[in-house]
């Protein structure tokens, strides 16, 4: 390397911040690609020692590793090994190498106008040439390849899933269905005490794979006696004993609607705080839900469990475009 | 040498010993693969590739290496993670969901978390390098935005960028939900419910993503061959595509001593970038590592399985989702019912249409600029964002918009934080969405304005050498700056019809003094700019 | 021949490093090739001891186990304090026409003090006429609740009632201690409408001992589907409509837990007939060992708020400090 050592270019004391081309072979003592660090030595020693220390912690992550340590001493001796190491690196680059700045030129992107030329020439008219009816038989085949398109995509989505239809409009809640928890027991009129509810789910909601979402039903004891005043028009029966059950699906989003406030007397969804009032048929009152909570009415058998009049009269959870 | 490397190797014969010429084995490499593949000329110029040295072109690097970090930890979690609803019984070390039924997605995350050596580690910095990830090309977008390095040529390589982004959120999401906990479970039911809101098709989608009605067995496994498979790969595609069109039409700079419109100034491609660069993955990765060490990121655990009637209060999606459950829970509660057909509004317009506006705006930036400015130049000096008020008046808008929908996303935290009503901080929430992009416009705008109008602001102060007189009086007196600090570095590059403002006169003025631009010369590429 | 020398001692020190590498490499196989084995027995997974910390029951229930604190009437009847069973003499001593005069008294004097000037004297919700009720709430009646809702109330710290007027009262330090709980509980029960009806539907104290043998899987499903809902699946509460607030559960001990949860204060809904006893303990062990000394292998829990934590760190430690790294090797001109 030493017959590089030709023309030195130091112009003082400062060398200068005026960016150069990058060198070539002839001129390696430009001041521009001396080390940017004023005392090289002694950097090198510092990053010698954040290399060590990084090998060091590698090598404790290997027994850290194999000998299965705790997350933290895994973590904390990789973490410190990369660290180390890139500060070293990084260092490295920053102070022990050419300190630069340096210069390149640009190259005009912009072709010649002849190339332009000749190669939009090449895409017209090479293109015309051979055929004459290129229209009529691009066409041909742009429909042929259209078909195959929409034939193949068509299978494609169909075999994705099975259509809506009308499942998204029902539940498995119907006249009779008696009210049951998770695990199955029934609900007795006598069992919840005022104030307490019961996330509810209709009897053999287990053989449905879907039961779990669309047939939850927020169960609550509202008041000693029932009916309770207040519902709205046409469901004065709904409430026997002070029970009232309505849709566990949030009308907005689909969340569970899983959060009663006692003295309140409001359901909230936990998601984005839609609040519905209890006692008046679950109406919206504030919060981005559009609807009522879809309403179970109720009834109690002679041995005081509870059933199911009918099913919900309308589709549950957030709207769609088929829904009436 | 040889002489040694003959005694090492007695099997090899004295006839294949060339001299090996004055660079060695390495000079015998390269002539070697120059011969088949040509690589000597491009691989020198690679080698001198100039990278600025700016600490704000760092920014895409992090995203850059975060990825990395992502991709290496993602395929460990490969190893062990079983993409499956199908249910099992959870048995492990942790005790309070021993016996429960629960998903095997949900189990074998659990096992990555308790049993698989240092599967919590490499789950955390998963998580945490994706957090850093977005962010990090939030951040590196702002700072093309605000300084009009979107501007031609690079219009591509911004949608590019742009696109990313987005792949980026959704993948973000999709892994999110692969744990199959409450709190992902949630999301997903969420955006079931988005899906559904689609007018005329939305059902159709909704069956179609999850194979029917929800929750389905099937979104876990289509989720993880997305997350896993088809959108790493168009990522790692649009990212090969970002990095090609870089180094094609080279690093935008910002204005400094010899920077000019027709150059690139900073280090080389080797050794002194190529050491940074490599230091800078390796310092990013024990960053990522110790986050992931020190900072627990979703302990499932905590949350147990997803089950459609299950639900916690105070549930967010990751946060570069935050904007969007922000957006859901201010929109008012507007639905349209009529003609036997239901358009949920108050879920289609903030979780379908506003992030359609928002990402449309973004990709039509560069045009709709060009458009406004009538500037059709090619630029490669960056712009300081006081020089286009608008630009980054309008920047700031959006960010305020955004982040506002950020807070919104977490009302009850908010109420509960400062003890006020949950009801009150979600109508203030409502206005505020409304007007601080308004706030942030004007404001912006006029600081902009004021910055222009101060002479010298963020200029290089004058240097005053103060000495003391005999008589014990100090003087100050100012001492010229060095030649080549004396310069137009930081005045605005003047541009027809600037976004909606005339460059300042001063800035003018001074182009004119040092005798115009040096990128301003006539070439058929590189026109001069009229003033 | 000295180059030689240094060229094989070399060879030497290369081979004894290859050498070493290579057992070394071998033998992290090995130790790796367990770390592979998943499923089926997991040699090296240490089994996991759930910590227990001192339970609050122990502390406070212990009474009935090693009779440190029992409470006789001037009749000599044992009061059972230790399970705070009050319920049980309450009956019992009605019929016999006498009351427990020394604790009953002290029960008096107290509620006189702290109680009576919002609750009124006769505990009914009707105060002395110049006491103003804020915000036109009336003053709860605290007839025939039922010595769960005393004791919760009183050992919560949340009664007697902190000055300022609140929406709803915060648990603080118990103002009351342990006895004098007991003696209102006691004065309160006696003027409960007198019919044995109303004791047994009132909720008396839950029997929280045995803790030991809940199932913590069996709590941590109900708390998932009960409690959640409310109290965030970590248990720090949150805010809930026009300013109340679920509460964080982090600092309950498991007797005010059970209370909470049979007699449902405030907002809460009451937990009962949707949860027998057993299901209650799982619960309340399940809160107060898991909810309040939450497993957090990796890391520090971040409050576990969640989301808005994580994104917060991951923005401002990672991104911010990765920036900083940047404006290092970078140049700031």
């Amino acid at each position: 390397m030493s017959d590089h050592h030709d023309e030195p270019e130091s112009t003082g004391d400062e060398p200068s911040r005026t960016p150069v081309q990058m060198p070539t072979s002839a001129s390696w003592s430009d001041p521009h690609l001396q080390p940017a660090a004023r005392h090289p030595q002694f950097v090198e020693r510092l990053i010698g020692f954040t290399f060590i220390v990084g090998l060091l912690s590698f090598c404790a992550f290997g027994a850290a590793y194999w000998q299965n340590w705790a997350p933290w001493a895994l973590g904390l001796t990789l973490g410190a090994g990369m660290l180390f190491v890139g500060t070293g690196i990084t260092a490295w680059g920053k102070y022990l190498m050419p300190r630069g700045p340096f210069v390149e030129e640009r190259h005009v992107l912009q072709s010649s106008k002849q190339d332009v030329e000749s190669f939009t020439n090449a895409l017209v008219e090479r293109g015309a040439t051979p055929v004459k009816r290129r229209k009529v038989l691009g066409g041909m085949l742009g429909a042929g390849m259209g078909v195959f398109g929409i034939v193949a995509m068509f299978p494609l989505l169909r075999s994705l899933g099975p259509l809506p239809k009308n499942t998204l409009a029902t539940t498995d809640w119907k006249a009779g269905s008696y009210l049951v928890d998770q695990l199955g027991n029934r609900i007795s009129q006598y069992s919840l005490a005022v104030g307490s509810f019961a996330t509810v789910f209709p009897e053999g909601w287990e053989d449905q794979d879907r039961g779990q979402a669309v047939d939850q039903t927020f169960l609550v004891h509202l008041e000693a006696e029932g009916p309770i005043a207040g519902m709205p028009a046409g469901r004065s029966t709904w409430t026997p004993a002070g029970y009232v059950a309505y849709s566990k699906l949030c009308t907005h989003a689909g969340c569970p609607v899983g959060l009663f406030e006692r003295e309140l007397g409001l359901l909230i969804c936990p998601c984005h705080q839609s609040m519905f009032k209890l006692a008046e048929g679950a109406i919206p009152i504030f919060g981005p839900a559009p609807r009522p909570l879809p309403q179970l009415p109720l009834a109690i058998d002679a041995d005081g469990y509870l059933y199911a009049s009918a099913g919900y009269n309308q589709p549950v959870g957030p709207g769609y475009w088929e829904r009436p | 040498m040889t002489a040694r490397l003959g005694m090492r190797l007695p099997g090899r014969s004295k006839k294949e010993r060339e001299p090996l010429g004055p660079y060695g084995r390495v000079g015998k490499a390269v002539e070697e693969l120059d011969e088949r593949l040509g690589i000597a000329k491009g691989g020198k110029t690679f080698l001198d590739k100039i990278f600025p040295d700016h600490w704000s072109f760092m920014l895409g690097e992090i995203a850059l290496y975060t990825f990395v970090i992502l991709l290496v930890t993602g395929v460990f979690l490969t190893l062990y993670y079983v993409p499956s609803s199908a249910l099992t019984i959870y048995h492990g070390p942790y005790k309070p969901l021993d016996g429960q039924l629960v998903s095997q997605a949900f189990s074998s995350t659990m096992d990555l978390s308790f049993t698989v050596r240092a599967g919590l580690l490499m789950r955390q910095m998963h998580h945490w390098a994706c957090d850093i990830f977005v962010g990090a090309i939030v951040l590196h977008m702002a700072r093309v935005f605000f300084t009009g390095a979107f501007r031609k040529p690079r219009e591509l390589n911004w949608t590019i960028g742009l696109t990313m982004l987005i792949l980026a959120i959704l993948n973000g999401f999709i892994g999110y939900s692969l744990p199959d906990d409450l709190i992902s479970g949630t999301g997903i039911r969420i955006a079931y419910s988005i899906l559904l809101s689609i007018p005329v098709v939305g059902s159709y989608l909704a069956f179609f993503l999850f194979g029917g009605n929800f929750p389905g067995t099937s979104i876990i496994p289509r989720f993880y061959v997305l997350h896993v498979l088809i959108i790493p790969a168009v990522l790692v595609g649009l990212l090969g595509a970002h990095l090609f069109l870089l180094v094609r039409q080279k690093h935008t700079q910002f204005p400094g001593p010899g920077k000019t419109e027709r150059n690139v100034v900073g280090s080389p491609m080797y050794p002194v970038f190529m050491a940074k660069t490599t230091g800078f993955l390796f310092m990013i990765s024990g960053v990522v590592a110790l986050l992931g060490t020190f900072f627990q990121v979703n302990p499932i655990w905590q949350f147990g399985q997803y089950k459609a009637s299950n639900i916690s209060y105070a549930v967010q999606p990751d946060w570069y989702m935050g904007w969007l459950d922000g957006a859901l829970r201010v929109m008012p509660a507007w639905e349209f019912v009529g003609w036997g057909h239901t358009i949920p509004f108050n879920v289609f317009v903030p979780a379908i249409i506003f992030p359609g506006i928002i990402f449309n705006i973004c990709y039509a930036w560069p045009a709709i600029e060009r458009r406004y400015t009538k500037d059709n130049l090619l630029h490669n000096l960056l712009d300081r964002p006081r020089d286009r008020p608008k630009r980054t008046a309008a920047g700031a808008a959006m960010l305020g918009l955004l982040s506002t929908l950020f807070v919104a996303s977490a009302t009850d935290v908010l109420a509960n934080f400062f003890k006020i009503s949950l009801n009150t901080v979600l109508v203030s929430m409502r206005v505020l969405t409304v007007i601080v992009p308004v706030i942030a416009y004007f404001l912006t705008y006029r600081i902009c304005k004021e910055l222009q109008a101060v002479p010298g602001a963020g200029k290089r102060k004058v240097v005053n050498v103060v000495a003391m007189t005999e008589g014990g009086e100090y003087t100050a007196t100012p001492v010229a700056p060095p030649p080549e600090l004396v310069d137009h570095e930081l005045d605005a590059e003047p541009v027809p019809g600037l976004i909606g403002e005339d460059a300042p006169a001063d800035a003018v003025a001074a182009a004119a003094a040092v005798g115009g631009r040096p990128g301003n010369v006539g070439t058929s590429s590189v026109r001069t700019v009229p003033r | 021949m000295a180059p030689r020398l240094t060229s094989s001692a070399r060879q030497l020190v290369g081979a004894a490093l290859l050498g070493v590498t290579v057992v070394l490499g071998l033998l992290s196989f090995a130790g790796a090739a367990e770390a592979a084995t998943v499923k089926g027995s997991p040699p090296k997974v240490e089994q996991q001891v759930i910590p227990r910390p001192t339970p609050y029951y122990d502390q406070f229930n212990s009474g009935m186990a090693s009779s440190s604190i029992r409470v006789f009437g001037t009749n000599g009847q044992l009061l059972m304090y230790g399970n705070r069973d009050v319920k049980y003499y309450l009956p019992q001593m009605l019929v016999s026409g006498k009351t427990p005069a020394a604790l009953w008294a002290l029960g008096y004097q107290l509620f006189e003090q702290n109680c009576s000037a919002c609750h009124g004297v006769e505990a009914d919700g009707v105060p002395p006429a110049n006491t103003p009720s804020p915000g036109n709430v009336p003053y709860p009646n605290l007839t025939g609740l039922g010595p769960a809702t005393y004791d919760f109330w009183i050992e919560s710290g949340r009664m007697p009632a902190a000055s300022t007027p609140q929406t709803q009262p915060m648990r603080r330090p118990a103002r009351l201690n342990e006895l004098q709980a007991l003696a209102i509980s006691d004065f309160l029960n006696t003027k409960s409408p007198q019919c044995p009806l109303c004791y047994a539907a009132s909720p008396f104290v839950p029997n929280v001992l045995d803790l030991a043998t809940a199932n913590l899987s069996d709590g941590a499903a109900l708390f998932a589907l009960n409690c959640a809902a409310c109290h965030t699946i970590t248990g720090d509460g949150d805010a809930l409509a026009n300013s109340t607030f679920a509460p964080s559960l982090r600092d309950v001990p498991a007797r005010q837990v059970a209370e909470a949860l049979r007699t449902g204060p405030g907002n809460m809904p009451v937990f009962s007939g949707n949860l027998t006893d057993a299901q209650l303990r799982d619960v309340v062990a399940y809160v107060t060992e898991k909810i309040q000394h939450p497993q957090n292998p990796g890391g520090l829990g971040l409050g576990g708020i969640g989301p808005v934590a994580e994104g917060f760190i991951g923005l401002a430690l990672g991104v911010g400090l990765l920036a900083l790294v940047g404006f290092w090797i970078g140049d700031r001109s």
